[in-house]
């Protein structure tokens, strides 16, 4: 499976009900809701798959990580576009 | 920055028209705007006539050491000269934009001058706001279309708010401070007419009717304003401000996740500073207190900023203490 890294630098800062990220990478800020900076904080420990994303989150909400997978997939498109997560080569360690 | 100098402490209000024209004509004239000193040069035959109205507490500067940028408006060569007469904006030797009937330098003036700020001034953060100044701190108005912004703007500097600049919210990142790029009020359209029924002593110059922006005329900065725009202002409150016909006065607050883009994505650099603007902004958020105030009566308006002042003023000193 496809695993993704934070990308270096990158800031985030609670701001009311949402998130505010900025990437060194891109120079961009987006907002973020709860689930998204989850993923980024998830991702500050090691690089990770969906599942093992979902694994993590699912420890610390309670939410069976099959209920997960949809909002964490869905989810790296945006912070890749945004520059906030990066994909990383498959690896023969990682496989997909 | 800031660093014109003259031996002569008078105000372009002191000296004649004459005296204005040929400094254009000759050197240029420094105006010194507390952020930021431009040195305007021209050969219109009105400019000196406008400036002295609307910058008419400044100090008359016809002999300065620095300039951060160099504008000259000049009358337009060729046929144009006589078939329909037009000034033209060069800055630093360079023409910068369309041209503008004979008889509105002003207009053209002082678009290019907030152009020129926005493009160069980068070690402040400039958000796109009204700024004024009470006990220290500044509060915000930002800009949103139709909001209504020049217009609180002038109307909160004839109640004994200190005008900062209509136009930039100027945040100095390193010192944390706002300062001031105190140029005339922008007022457009029925704005025009509100400020004058509003303030009727109020200093504002010729009225350009037919500028991109529909009609416009320039409030003049207030002697004290001129005279303390060097004096910063500490982060005080934000207030999104949206005239609304009949509304009744409402005074919401804001939370930061709106405060936050309300300031960044509407600021003129914050993409530019990079990282650096995306800490300030938070620095903001943090600091600021919030509110939305729609309206349409405003001595209402007015009136429910000044009850929430001295609770921001508070709020501050609290934190501050802690």
């Amino acid at each position: 499976m496809q695993r993704f890294a934070r990308v270096e630098g990158i800031l985030v800062e609670p701001i009311g009900h949402l998130w505010a990220a900025f990437s060194p990478a891109t120079g961009e800020t987006a907002l973020l809701n709860d689930e998204s900076a989850s993923i980024l904080e998830v991702l500050e420990i090691e690089p990770a798959d969906t599942a093992a994303v979902c694994a993590v989150l699912s420890s610390d909400s309670g939410i069976a990580p099959d209920e997960l997978f949809a909002l964490v997939d869905g989810s790296w498109q945006q912070l890749t576009e945004v520059g906030l997560v990066r994909e990383l080569p498959v690896s023969r360690n990682h496989p997909q | 920055m800031s660093a014109a100098a003259s031996d002569r402490p008078r105000s372009l209000a002191d000296v004649t028209q004459g005296a204005i024209a040929e400094a254009l004509a000759v050197n240029g004239l420094w105006l010194d705007l507390g952020a930021v000193t431009l040195n305007v040069r021209s050969d219109s035959p009105v400019l000196a006539a406008q400036l002295k109205i609307v910058y008419g507490h400044y100090p008359f500067i016809d002999k300065g050491d620095w300039a951060d940028a160099h504008i000259r408006i000049m009358q337009a060569r060729g046929l144009r000269r006589w078939v329909r007469p037009q000034v033209v904006f060069y800055c630093d030797g360079r023409l910068a934009f369309d041209p503008f009937p004979a008889d509105s330098p002003l207009p053209l003036l002082e678009w290019g001058a907030n152009w020129l700020v926005a493009q160069r001034l980068n070690d402040l953060l400039l958000l796109h706001a009204g700024a004024v100044e009470r006990d220290g701190f500044a509060l915000l108005l930002p800009a949103m279309p139709g909001s209504g912004k020049s217009t609180l703007t002038a109307a909160l500097t004839q109640r004994g708010w200190r005008l900062l600049s209509d136009e930039f919210g100027a945040y100095d990142p390193e010192a944390g401070v706002f300062r001031a790029m105190l140029k005339p009020v922008a007022l457009k359209n029925a704005s025009i007419e509100v400020i004058r029924d509003f303030a009727p002593d109020a200093v504002i110059g010729p009225v350009f009717p037919k500028t991109r922006k529909g009609r416009v005329a320039h409030l003049a900065a207030n002697m004290a304003s001129v005279q303390r725009r060097y004096e910063t202002a500490r982060p005080g409150a934000v207030v999104l401000p949206q005239w609304q016909k009949g509304s009744p006065t409402r005074w919401e607050p804001l939370a930061e996740h709106v405060l936050f883009p309300a300031l960044s994505f509407n600021a003129f650099n914050y993409n530019l500073l990079g990282e650096a603007g995306f800490r300030a902004a938070i620095t903001l958020v943090r600091q600021c207190l919030g509110w939305q105030l729609i309206y349409s009566d405003l001595d209402d308006a007015l009136a429910t900023i000044d009850a929430a002042w001295p609770g921001v003023v508070e709020r501050h000193a609290q934190a501050e203490a802690s």
